[in-house]
């Protein structure tokens, strides 16, 4: 559904590339989650996708359309639900929907369909009176969702949608996205919550000061390269896992690493902890998280700036 | 979309309390605040002033210049002991000192030559009604000399309602017949005043969208510049009509009520009034938007505004009437969009012109509106 190739970006000023060379594929009922610390290119290429940034290099097709074209042609095919509160904080909830229907052209009875639409999928509709700027932070997160689907689009780009909510809403809003894949939107996600990536993308593209550094199915991504043991112990140290293969230092968690080396099996691993008194509190083998993967890519944290 | 854009500006100024008050309450403060305080500036009531003669002159021309006097002035008060004192804290406005010697100089058939009546006035007097008083007592002076030589030459007595000030009529002129007074200048000075502050509500309300990310959805959703700019523009045109209607309204019933001139509307031109607004309104709406345009904080957005309004007022002759400041300063004011906006309504309410008689002011504000819509629909391309 939307093909990126080679896109690259350089703001007025700047000494470096925003984005450079980033390249990604979307398909219709699939989710793309976009990973990437402050400053990486996320917004840029959001904002490229929006039609609110003017290309400079690659390319962006729609269905094989060039981008610009296809926004022409139909500009709501794409929505974007921008990280702020993009909506008018003095007009209600249903006052804001209509103000964007008609802004998505469109009219009448279909309007008032869609708006309703929007706030049942949304569930605002005790809250369709309310003035926006008096909602709670989950509710705001909702309409500035349901505002983002008044047209139907094909193509919805989310920047973190649920930054700052409580975890009830912010269940409710991946759930939501969900089922907006499985009914056949195409959905690219973007989050600094790896947990909220892992749970509901299909693909991940990773990016790192304005590069893609991984790219690909999200299962194939976790997999591990080759037997990688991921454990927690109380008293584990890096001495004790040195003899059965390389060690990587332990995560926030405290959960160690360790690539096996030819020879070594996990239950050996575990029978040697045994018999040293060690009592392991947390085992996982063949599989890392997105910050591992990140951490093994970068040398740092998803979370740090660049 | 263009209507539904608009209802959303509508209902965002209408919820927007601090920016609807200073549209259409503050001017309106201005109006009866001016109207009223400037009131015997324009129609100075002579009759009202407190006042005492020091007559040290006992002889009969002397008491018919006090008895004259005190006809139009009313009775003056008796004279304190520490009058002088009273004179300067200003709670006397001015005392008339007859000299010992004026009955004689009066009686005389020569010009004078020396100073016999003295007009003593209050520090504070306005300079206007001092030459106005001294005038006045002149030619009561100047009509008892007059009588004298008559006497003397044998001439009969004149018809009671014969007098040298029957000579010299003096009337402000208008088409209209309307007298100017200080609600007839308050009112489109003020107006013209209330109307370019939209700048500081539209100005705050852009940056608003810019900075929340709304203009942007907007945009892309794919909805048009000049729709958008139209969708802020129109509004704001709505926004002038109403403080039209509320200032007129105020002019006409309000001051009164509190005990001001009504604004008379007699004789005014509909058509000019109606080109007059329309000029007024399209270059305000220009100029505010080319300044929206242009900020990029709300700390620029709540100063760049009202600092150029308060400017171009201070300038233009709305705080104070461009016939009180000097004659650079009255050169400098037709530098001032609002000096050409007071000037269109003056050219209306004041002076009954007519459409044709407002050319000099409505060609500038409509290049204006030309040149900073222009602007400002360029830059919002650029920027939003």
């Amino acid at each position: 559904m939307l093909r990126v190739e080679n896109l690259g970006h350089r703001y007025a000023g700047a000494t470096a590339d925003a984005l450079h060379d980033v390249s990604l594929d979307v398909e219709r009922g699939r989710v793309l989650g976009l990973l990437g610390p402050n400053g990486a290119g996320k917004t840029t290429l959001i904002s490229h996708l929006a039609g609110t940034l003017a290309l400079q290099r690659g390319r962006i097709l729609v269905d094989g359309e060039p981008l610009a074209h296809a926004r022409q042609r139909q500009p709501t095919q794409i929505a974007v639900a921008p990280q702020d509160y993009a909506f008018y904080g003095a007009l209600s909830v249903a006052e804001n929907l209509a103000c964007f229907a008609a802004a998505c052209r469109l009219d009448g009875a279909v309007r008032q369909a869609r708006i309703d639409a929007c706030i049942d999928f949304a569930q605002l509709a005790r809250c369709a009176a309310v003035r926006a700027d008096r909602l709670s932070g989950g509710l705001k997160r909702r309409l500035n969702l349901a505002i983002a689907l008044l047209a139907q689009p094909q193509l919805l780009v989310l920047d973190e949608p649920t930054a700052g909510v409580d975890p009830q809403s912010r269940a409710f809003i991946l759930e939501a996205i969900a089922r907006l894949a499985r009914a056949g939107a195409a959905v690219i996600y973007t989050s600094h919550y790896m947990e909220e990536i892992e749970a509901i993308a299909d693909r991940v593209l990773i990016l790192d000061q304005g590069r893609s550094i991984c790219e690909g199915p999200l299962p194939e991504l976790l997999a591990a390269e080759g037997n990688v043991l991921r454990l927690s112990a109380p008293g584990l140290d890096e001495t004790l896992l040195s003899r059965h293969g390389t060690v990587e230092p332990p995560d926030r968690a405290g959960a160690w690493t360790l690539h096996l080396a030819a020879g070594s099996t996990p239950a050996g691993v575990l029978s040697d902890l045994e018999v040293r008194g060690l009592c392991v509190a947390q085992i996982a083998y063949g599989r890392r998280d997105l910050e591992q993967l990140f951490m093994a890519l970068t040398h740092h944290s998803l979370r740090d700036g660049s | 979309m263009l209507a539904a854009l608009i209802r959303k500006e509508l209902l965002v100024l209408g919820r927007d309390v601090h920016g609807l008050l200073a549209l259409f309450l503050l001017p309106v403060i201005f109006i009866v605040v001016m109207s009223l305080a400037l009131r015997n500036y324009y129609s100075p009531p002579l009759d009202n002033l407190r006042y005492a003669i020091d007559s040290r002159d006992a002889g009969a021309p002397a008491a018919y210049l006090a008895g004259q006097w005190q006809q139009t002035h009313g009775a003056a008060l008796t004279l304190p002991d520490d009058w002088q004192a009273q004179l300067h804290q200003g709670r006397l406005a001015y005392v008339i000192v007859l000299d010992a010697r004026l009955s004689d100089e009066l009686q005389a058939l020569t010009l004078p030559t020396t100073a016999l009546v003295h007009l003593l006035a209050e520090p504070g007097i306005d300079g206007h009604l001092l030459n106005a008083l001294r005038a006045e007592l002149t030619g009561i002076a100047g009509e008892f000399k007059a009588r004298m030589a008559m006497l003397d030459a044998g001439a009969p007595p004149p018809p009671p309602q014969a007098s040298v000030t029957a000579l010299v009529d003096a009337q402000r002129v208008a088409t209209s017949g309307v007298r100017p007074t200080a609600v007839q200048q308050s009112v489109p000075a003020w107006l013209v005043f209330g109307m370019f502050f939209i700048v500081t509500s539209l100005a705050n309300l852009l940056l608003q969208e810019r900075t929340h990310g709304t203009l942007a959805r907007l945009r892309s959703l794919g909805v048009p510049s000049h729709t958008l700019l139209l969708a802020k523009a129109l509004p704001y045109f709505g926004v002038n009509l109403l403080q039209v209607l509320l200032m007129l309204g105020v002019g006409l019933w309000l001051i009164p009520a509190l005990g001001g001139d009504a604004l008379s509307l007699a004789g005014v031109h509909w058509p000019a009034l109606a080109c007059a607004i329309g000029a007024i309104s399209a270059a305000a709406v220009g100029l505010s938007l080319l300044l929206a345009s242009l900020v990029r904080t709300a700390a620029q957005a709540a100063t760049v505004g009202p600092a150029l309004n308060v400017l171009m007022a201070a300038v233009g002759g709305i705080m104070v009437p461009t016939f009180v400041m000097p004659d650079f300063m009255q050169k400098l004011a037709r530098l001032s969009p609002m000096n050409w906006a007071l000037e269109a309504l003056l050219g209306v309410l004041l002076r009954g012109g007519g459409v044709a008689q407002l050319v000099p002011q409505l060609v500038p504000l409509l290049m204006l509106a030309l040149v900073t819509g222009s602007a400002a629909a360029w830059l919002f391309r650029r920027r939003a």
